[in-house]
């Protein structure tokens, strides 16, 4: 069965439908890129499926179980966790106390849950800068900061948000592992990413997204030379020569 | 059907008052996104200016409001510049709260420097109340209702045929687009307190002759300027007239066909209903 | 050594007052900074520490001074167990409050605590049955009382004194075990970024309902308290806009999300006031806003935030 299936997912703000009947699923141990141009409804879809935005229509199940409906922090504790396209660090509170809280969803003791929260920014490859204030990291640091606050509610299902975004390619590399540590630990994983490098690389499966409808699903090198595909990122033109 | 008609008159004159203390905190929130709980006071002093003004120099309160504007408007930007300025890099909560300081200390001050009697100006034109087609309608409010228009179309001449007035409207909408595009927000920013404080300064001498004036009276105006301009949207100088007119006319009809006592409830009531179902206003033109 | 300091305080809170009982003005000093206090503490707990700044926590003040009043008025229920129950209802009304507010974020939160208050306290001025309206309701003599079996004086001021040193110990000690406890860590990341809390887990609403009732509780018994002592309660009293931001005020000036920032606060901000009042009469609360424009530009911690900050320093 697969362990996210997301069917006929609409969204309307007003006159506008940022999202149209959007249908994939995600097979458990998979690691899924969502790409598209800007504005195509990428963060839409996760802000749905997290539950920061209800659907105007559509189904959205995790392991059978429809999670449309639930606050956000019901998703997580079903199992789904999530970055920010913008990264959401609590910034004056020391790293470590942001990835405890986080751990606090599994672990009832401050003890424990310190404990797993140090293990996860070790993963992450933070466990030098436990007491320093959030606000002080670097952007890769931070955005490592939220994968490792995102991993401490042990999910099932990881979404990140355009987790390169700004990096370096040293870093872009860096990033790559460790989605690939994370998908060897267990966790699926949703990419929405705009490095193209980085979705070719990891990316089992790509489903593109354009005006909020899909337009391919499929294996990377496949979709990428898909002309619909190209037609949206390039034009028509380019597309047809 | 004629008690009506004198309701929707009384909304509407007073309203159109409301609407002079809404525009100046709307403007201000418009382009600096600052909520200034200080407002309130800014139009007490503007009352107490032309109180005294007629007090102290025998001049007609009214006539005041040639002194009372730019003196206002420098008030305004030397508040920007010294006060708020450095404040606000520290978010809109501390900036909300220091306002709230200066709105007790000014607030305060006055109480000390002139007591807390309640005073009133009368005027000798002003005794009896106009009575055209058998409505009444007291003069101050009339005078003030006219000026109140004058002033409208002023400002909005200002905001939309001069150079400064369309960089205000420019940072309003979209403040990194606007310094890209070459200006100076700060100095928009400057001039837009100074307008604002202008603006409650000539609310608040316009209302002198109709009101009752002590010094803690910006408690009173702040909670309905609120109302006014989240009615109109937050950023928005014409649902600010439209939202203070709203209000007069709701608090008329209401004092009347409801109830006295619960006519300045209706406001609060509709405000609450305002944030939560309709934020960016009744006309959906505000900023959230 | 906060610990020594702690039990020092403590010592000199419950020791010092029988000494100066026949000086009634230090002793109603003494009373006012405790109440302030606990009006301080319990507004701390949503604004301090949820970083949810009501402007309207007089509601609750409010409505445990007329709760109090009412029935020791009409039932005949001895004030201190009508202080009790005046905290209970301000946690009742507290549950719609925040059901209707929490649903804005951050100045609009703010403007609309603000608006409730002021259709709580128009409700009060008009309801006439209930509350009297604007005469207000006036305790003439308390109930007969005794403690240890001996007859409580009411014309003192010592039994009032105790009575809220004890509302006030009650509160800080409910703010010490918040900010141990994981509701508490939970606060402080909703103040950081209230999404970010919410998608890791964190039931966001829950948790800031909760600290409401808390906040509320103490509000309530401060009000039922301050109708125990003054004895006269009216709309304008116990309701205005004023008081609610003299609250604000002395948590942020004192020291935002800590334990002892809102008796600091109290302390600083009531005796500067009051000896001003003493020589004056008008304008106390004029240092209430100097202090409050002062702190927020050089001391953004507030007075014990950043005494123990250079004191952290200095170590």
């Amino acid at each position: 069965m697969a362990l996210l299936s997301v069917a006929d997912l609409t969204r309307d703000f007003g006159g506008l439908r940022a999202v149209s009947r959007f249908s994939f699923d995600v097979e458990p141990g998979q690691i899924l890129g969502l790409i598209g141009p800007n504005g195509a409804g990428k963060t839409t879809v996760f802000n749905l499926i997290t539950g920061f935005l209800q659907p105007s229509a559509g189904h959205i199940a995790l392991e059978g179980r429809s999670v449309v409906g639930l606050r956000p922090h019901l998703v997580t504790r079903r199992g789904i966790a999530r970055t920010f396209q913008v990264v959401k660090p609590f910034p004056k509170l020391p790293v470590r106390e942001n990835v405890t809280l986080a751990a606090f969803s599994h672990e009832a003791s401050r003890l424990r849950a310190e404990a797993l929260a140090a293990e996860m920014l070790e993963r992450v490859g933070l466990g030098d800068k436990l007491e320093v204030p959030a606000s002080d990291l670097t952007l890769g640091e931070q955005k490592r900061l939220e994968i490792a606050r995102a991993l401490a509610t042990r999910p099932k299902l990881l979404l990140l948000d355009e987790p390169m975004g700004g990096l370096n390619p040293r870093e872009v590399d860096g990033a790559c592992a460790l989605v690939g540590q994370i998908r060897a630990d267990g966790v699926t994983v949703i990419l929405v990413e705009h490095v193209m490098k980085a979705i070719m690389r990891i990316s089992d499966r790509v489903v593109v997204i354009h005006h909020g409808e899909k337009i391919a699903d499929g294996a990377p090198e496949r979709v990428v030379q898909d002309p619909g595909v190209i037609a949206a990122y390039l034009g028509t033109r380019v597309a047809q020569s | 059907m004629e008690t009506l008609v004198q309701s929707v008159v009384s909304g509407v004159l007073t309203g159109s008052l409301y609407a002079m203390i809404g525009v100046g905190l709307t403007v201000v929130f418009g382009v600096m996104r600052i909520i200034n709980l200080a407002h309130g006071d800014l139009v007490m002093l503007g009352m107490f200016g032309a109180f005294w003004a007629h007090g102290l120099l025998r001049i007609d309160p009214f006539v005041s409001i040639v002194l009372w504007v730019p003196v206002m408007f420098l008030a305004g930007m030397l508040i920007y510049r010294f006060l708020l300025k450095p404040i606000i890099p520290g978010g809109e909560l501390n900036t909300l709260l220091y306002t709230a300081g200066l709105s007790l200390l000014i607030a305060n001050v006055a109480l000390f420097a002139w007591t807390g009697d309640y005073r009133t100006i009368k005027l000798r034109y002003a005794l009896t109340p106009l009575r055209p087609f058998g409505i009444a309608v007291p003069i101050p409010l009339a005078i003030a209702f006219l000026l109140a228009i004058v002033i409208t179309v002023c400002l909005y001449l200002f905001l939309a045929r001069t150079d400064p007035g369309r960089a205000i409207r420019a940072t309003s909408q979209n403040p990194e687009a606007a310094a890209l595009m070459g200006i100076d927000v700060d100095r928009i920013s400057m001039l837009t307190f100074g307008l604002g404080s202008a603006l409650a300064g000539a609310a608040g001498v316009l209302l002198a002759p109709s009101l009752y004036l002590y010094p803690t009276v910006g408690e009173l105006l702040i909670a309905k300027c609120f109302v006014i301009v989240v009615l109109g949207g937050l950023g928005s100088v014409s649902g600010a007239i439209a939202g203070g007119i709203l209000l007069g006319l709701v608090e008329s009809l209401g004092a009347v066909y409801v109830s006295v006592a619960y006519k300045d409830t209706i406001g609060f009531v509709i405000f609450l209903l305002v944030l939560l179902l309709r934020p960016s206003g009744l006309f959906g033109v505000g900023r959230t | 050594m906060t610990r020594t300091l702690a039990v020092a305080a403590l010592l000199l809170l419950v020791l010092a007052p029988p000494l100066v009982a026949s000086n009634q003005f230090l002793l109603h000093l003494g009373i006012t900074v405790l109440l302030w206090t606990l009006l301080g503490t319990a507004w701390n707990m949503l604004g301090g520490f949820a970083g949810q700044v009501s402007f309207g926590h007089a509601t609750f003040f409010g409505v445990g001074a007329y709760t109090t009043m009412i029935l020791y008025l009409k039932a005949g229920l001895a004030p201190w167990y009508g202080m009790l129950l005046g905290g209970l209802v301000a946690v009742l009304v507290s549950l719609p409050i925040g059901l209707i507010c929490f649903r804005l974020r951050g100045p609009y939160f703010s403007l609309s605590t603000l608006a409730v208050a002021e259709i709580v306290r128009l409700v009060a001025l008009n309801w006439e049955a209930l509350t009297n309206g604007p005469v207000g309701l006036l305790i003439t003599t308390l109930p007969r009382a005794t403690v240890g079996g001996r007859l409580v004086n009411w014309e003192s001021k010592l039994p009032f004194y105790y009575i809220i040193a004890a509302l006030a110990l009650a509160s800080m000690l409910a703010t010490y075990r918040l900010s141990r406890a994981r509701l508490g860590a939970y606060l402080l990341a909703i103040r950081e970024d209230e999404d970010a809390a919410e998608s890791i887990g964190i039931a966001t609403v829950r948790a800031k309902v909760l600290t409401l009732a808390l906040s509320a509780f103490f509000a309530g018994m401060g009000g039922g308290f301050y109708g125990l002592y003054y004895r006269y309660v009216d709309p304008d009293a116990v309701f205005p806009i004023a008081l609610s931001v003299e609250m604000v005020f002395i948590a942020v000036v004192g020291g935002l999300a800590t334990v002892t920032g809102p008796v600091i606060g109290a302390i600083f901000l009531t005796t500067i006031g009051e000896t001003f009042r003493e020589r004056f009469l008008v304008g106390h609360l004029i240092f209430y806003g100097l202090f409050m424009m002062l702190v927020i530009r050089y001391l953004p911690e507030g007075i014990w935030g950043g005494a123990r900050r250079a004191w952290a320093g200095r170590r």
